[in-house]
Protein backbone atom coordinates (compact mmCIF):
# COMPACT_ATOMS: atom_id res chain seq x y z
CA UNK A 1 0.00 0.00 0.00
CA UNK A 2 1.40 3.23 -0.64
CA UNK A 3 3.25 5.49 1.85
CA UNK A 4 1.83 8.32 3.40
CA UNK A 5 2.73 10.80 6.67
CA UNK A 6 0.29 12.12 9.36
CA UNK A 7 0.42 15.41 11.25
CA UNK A 8 -0.32 15.96 14.97
CA UNK A 9 -4.07 16.31 14.04
CA UNK A 10 -4.72 13.84 10.98
CA UNK A 11 -2.78 11.02 13.41
CA UNK A 12 -5.63 11.45 15.50
CA UNK A 13 -8.26 9.76 12.91
CA UNK A 14 -6.15 6.66 13.57
CA UNK A 15 -4.62 7.00 17.63
CA UNK A 16 -7.25 6.84 20.02
CA UNK A 17 -5.14 8.52 22.52
CA UNK A 18 -5.17 11.79 23.58
CA UNK A 19 -3.66 13.89 25.92
CA UNK A 20 -2.07 13.37 28.24
CA UNK A 21 -1.72 9.91 27.40
CA UNK A 22 -0.85 10.91 23.56
CA UNK A 23 2.62 9.47 22.98
CA UNK A 24 3.44 10.50 19.23
CA UNK A 25 3.56 14.05 18.04
CA UNK A 26 3.95 13.20 13.85
CA UNK A 27 4.24 9.75 11.95
CA UNK A 28 6.56 10.97 8.96
CA UNK A 29 5.88 8.20 7.32
CA UNK A 30 3.49 4.95 7.46
CA UNK A 31 2.67 2.01 5.13
CA UNK A 32 -0.49 0.11 6.07
CA UNK A 33 0.15 -3.14 7.51
CA UNK A 34 4.13 -3.00 7.42
CA UNK A 35 5.43 -0.44 9.21
CA UNK A 36 4.77 3.21 10.70
CA UNK A 37 7.44 5.69 11.56
CA UNK A 38 7.62 9.18 13.36
CA UNK A 39 8.60 10.86 17.06
CA UNK A 40 7.69 12.39 19.59
CA UNK A 41 9.62 15.63 21.24
CA UNK A 42 9.53 15.72 25.32
CA UNK A 43 9.56 19.07 26.21
CA UNK A 44 10.49 20.51 29.56
CA UNK A 45 6.01 21.06 29.37
CA UNK A 46 5.40 17.16 29.71
CA UNK A 47 2.83 16.53 32.55
CA UNK A 48 5.15 13.55 34.13
CA UNK A 49 8.53 15.36 34.43
CA UNK A 50 8.17 17.39 37.95
CA UNK A 51 6.79 13.76 39.19
CA UNK A 52 9.25 11.53 37.40
CA UNK A 53 12.03 12.17 39.10
CA UNK A 54 11.92 16.03 41.36
CA UNK A 55 15.70 16.76 40.60
CA UNK A 56 15.93 14.26 37.90
CA UNK A 57 13.39 14.50 35.22
CA UNK A 58 13.54 11.82 32.80
CA UNK A 59 10.87 9.68 30.53
CA UNK A 60 8.89 7.32 32.40
CA UNK A 61 9.50 3.91 30.70
CA UNK A 62 5.73 3.14 30.60
CA UNK A 63 5.33 6.08 28.22
CA UNK A 64 8.33 5.50 26.10
CA UNK A 65 6.95 1.68 25.53
CA UNK A 66 3.60 3.43 25.14
CA UNK A 67 4.96 5.90 22.23
CA UNK A 68 6.63 2.50 20.50
CA UNK A 69 2.78 0.70 20.97
CA UNK A 70 1.08 3.80 19.27
CA UNK A 71 3.18 4.15 16.79
CA UNK A 72 2.45 0.26 15.91
CA UNK A 73 -0.94 0.68 16.25
CA UNK A 74 -0.88 3.12 13.29
CA UNK A 75 0.66 0.55 11.07
CA UNK A 76 -2.64 -1.18 11.15
CA UNK A 77 -5.24 1.33 12.10
CA UNK A 78 -4.51 2.55 8.68
CA UNK A 79 -5.52 -0.51 7.16
CA UNK A 80 -9.07 -0.49 5.00
CA UNK A 81 -11.85 -0.65 7.26
CA UNK A 82 -9.32 -0.60 10.78
CA UNK A 83 -9.89 3.43 11.27
CA UNK A 84 -11.55 4.52 14.58
CA UNK A 85 -11.64 1.16 15.91
CA UNK A 86 -10.16 0.39 19.21
CA UNK A 87 -7.13 -1.25 19.79
CA UNK A 88 -5.57 -3.18 22.88
CA UNK A 89 -2.55 -4.48 24.55
CA UNK A 90 -1.86 -8.16 24.63
CA UNK A 91 1.89 -8.40 25.49
CA UNK A 92 4.81 -6.62 25.32
CA UNK A 93 8.70 -7.45 26.02
CA UNK A 94 10.63 -4.09 26.01
CA UNK A 95 14.39 -3.03 26.52
CA UNK A 96 15.58 0.05 27.97
CA UNK A 97 18.72 1.31 27.07
CA UNK A 98 19.24 4.86 27.84
CA UNK A 99 17.54 7.92 29.37
CA UNK A 100 15.49 10.11 28.01
CA UNK A 101 15.96 13.85 29.46
CA UNK A 102 13.36 17.10 29.05
CA UNK A 103 14.30 18.84 24.92
CA UNK A 104 15.09 15.36 23.57
CA UNK A 105 13.21 14.14 20.91
CA UNK A 106 12.38 10.45 20.51
CA UNK A 107 12.36 9.47 16.92
CA UNK A 108 10.19 5.98 16.30
CA UNK A 109 10.18 2.65 13.89
CA UNK A 110 7.85 -0.15 13.85
CA UNK A 111 7.54 -2.55 11.78
CA UNK A 112 4.00 -5.30 11.27
CA UNK A 113 5.81 -8.78 11.71
CA UNK A 114 2.21 -10.26 11.10
CA UNK A 115 -1.10 -9.17 11.23
CA UNK A 116 -3.77 -11.86 10.83
CA UNK A 117 -7.43 -12.16 12.23
CA UNK A 118 -7.32 -9.07 14.95
CA UNK A 119 -3.92 -10.15 16.26
CA UNK A 120 -0.68 -7.69 15.24
CA UNK A 121 2.64 -8.68 16.03
CA UNK A 122 5.61 -5.47 15.82
CA UNK A 123 8.73 -4.38 17.05
CA UNK A 124 9.55 -1.08 17.65
CA UNK A 125 12.69 0.71 18.40
CA UNK A 126 12.76 4.64 19.84
CA UNK A 127 16.34 6.71 19.02
CA UNK A 128 17.54 10.22 20.62
CA UNK A 129 20.29 11.50 18.59
CA UNK A 130 20.22 8.49 16.50
CA UNK A 131 21.41 6.24 19.66
CA UNK A 132 18.93 3.83 20.64
CA UNK A 133 17.40 4.35 23.54
CA UNK A 134 14.52 1.46 23.69
CA UNK A 135 12.95 -1.25 21.94
CA UNK A 136 9.96 -3.76 21.92
CA UNK A 137 8.63 -6.98 20.64
CA UNK A 138 4.81 -5.96 21.12
CA UNK A 139 1.62 -7.61 20.29
CA UNK A 140 -1.21 -6.09 19.76
CA UNK A 141 -5.70 -6.23 18.87
CA UNK A 142 -8.44 -5.02 17.52
CA UNK A 143 -10.64 -6.55 19.85
CA UNK A 144 -13.51 -6.00 17.58
CA UNK A 145 -11.88 -7.98 14.59
CA UNK A 146 -10.16 -11.16 17.01
CA UNK A 147 -13.83 -11.29 18.44
CA UNK A 148 -15.12 -12.45 14.80
CA UNK A 149 -13.13 -15.41 15.07
CA UNK A 150 -13.48 -16.79 18.21
CA UNK A 151 -15.98 -19.93 19.34
CA UNK A 152 -19.00 -18.94 20.78
CA UNK A 153 -20.62 -20.04 24.20
CA UNK A 154 -23.12 -22.29 23.31
CA UNK B 1 5.74 -36.96 11.81
CA UNK B 2 2.42 -38.23 10.88
CA UNK B 3 -0.34 -36.30 11.17
CA UNK B 4 -1.46 -36.74 14.96
CA UNK B 5 1.66 -35.67 15.62
CA UNK B 6 1.59 -32.42 14.30
CA UNK B 7 -1.78 -31.58 15.10
CA UNK B 8 -0.94 -32.51 18.28
CA UNK B 9 2.13 -30.58 18.58
CA UNK B 10 0.20 -27.46 17.58
CA UNK B 11 -1.77 -27.84 20.94
CA UNK B 12 1.28 -28.80 23.00
CA UNK B 13 3.24 -26.03 22.03
CA UNK B 14 1.04 -23.31 21.86
CA UNK B 15 -0.40 -24.02 24.94
CA UNK B 16 2.64 -25.12 26.43
CA UNK B 17 0.40 -28.62 27.85
CA UNK B 18 1.42 -32.25 28.06
CA UNK B 19 0.10 -34.65 25.48
CA UNK B 20 -2.27 -36.43 28.54
CA UNK B 21 -4.56 -33.53 28.33
CA UNK B 22 -5.28 -33.59 25.00
CA UNK B 23 -8.03 -35.86 24.90
CA UNK B 24 -10.58 -33.80 26.58
CA UNK B 25 -9.18 -30.43 25.49
CA UNK B 26 -11.89 -27.38 24.90
CA UNK B 27 -12.18 -23.77 24.26
CA UNK B 28 -11.54 -22.35 27.50
CA UNK B 29 -11.07 -25.49 29.23
CA UNK B 30 -7.34 -23.96 30.27
CA UNK B 31 -6.28 -20.49 30.81
CA UNK B 32 -3.92 -20.89 27.71
CA UNK B 33 -6.63 -21.44 25.24
CA UNK B 34 -8.44 -17.90 25.48
CA UNK B 35 -9.08 -15.67 22.63
CA UNK B 36 -5.29 -15.02 22.01
CA UNK B 37 -4.62 -18.60 22.34
CA UNK B 38 -7.19 -19.91 19.87
CA UNK B 39 -5.68 -17.70 17.16
CA UNK B 40 -1.87 -18.58 17.67
CA UNK B 41 -3.43 -22.62 17.65
CA UNK B 42 -4.93 -21.75 14.67
CA UNK B 43 -1.74 -20.08 13.10
CA UNK B 44 0.33 -23.34 13.93
CA UNK B 45 -2.30 -26.16 12.51
CA UNK B 46 -2.42 -24.17 9.18
CA UNK B 47 1.49 -23.52 9.25
CA UNK B 48 1.74 -27.13 9.96
CA UNK B 49 -0.35 -28.58 7.48
CA UNK B 50 -0.13 -25.55 5.10
CA UNK B 51 -3.74 -25.17 5.01
CA UNK B 52 -6.05 -21.90 5.51
CA UNK B 53 -9.25 -22.30 7.71
CA UNK B 54 -11.89 -20.55 6.74
CA UNK B 55 -13.75 -17.97 9.32
CA UNK B 56 -16.94 -20.06 10.13
CA UNK B 57 -14.27 -23.01 10.60
CA UNK B 58 -12.49 -21.27 13.08
CA UNK B 59 -15.18 -20.41 15.18
CA UNK B 60 -16.40 -23.84 15.33
CA UNK B 61 -13.19 -25.41 16.24
CA UNK B 62 -13.92 -25.32 19.65
CA UNK B 63 -11.93 -28.31 21.36
CA UNK B 64 -9.21 -30.82 19.86
CA UNK B 65 -11.65 -33.62 19.34
CA UNK B 66 -13.77 -31.07 16.97
CA UNK B 67 -10.59 -29.64 15.32
CA UNK B 68 -9.84 -33.43 13.51
CA UNK B 69 -13.18 -33.42 12.02
CA UNK B 70 -12.97 -29.79 10.91
CA UNK B 71 -9.63 -30.57 9.23
CA UNK B 72 -10.81 -33.25 7.15
CA UNK B 73 -12.71 -30.86 5.48
CA UNK B 74 -9.24 -29.62 4.48
CA UNK B 75 -8.11 -33.09 3.24
CA UNK B 76 -6.17 -33.39 6.45
CA UNK B 77 -6.85 -36.97 7.87
CA UNK B 78 -5.93 -37.37 11.75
Amino acid sequence: MKKRSLNSLELLDYQPNRYPFLMIDYVTSVIPGKEANGYKNFTNNEWFFPIHFPGHPNVPGALQLEALAQMLTVAITTLPGNKGKATHALSHTVRFRREILPGEKLSIETKVISWKRGICKGIGKGFVSEELACEAEMTITIPEILDQYIPKKK
Amino acid sequence: MNNIDKYSKAFIKTFSIDKTKLKNLKYQSIPQWDSVGHMSMISALEDNFKITLEMDDIIDFSSFEKGKKILKKYKVKI
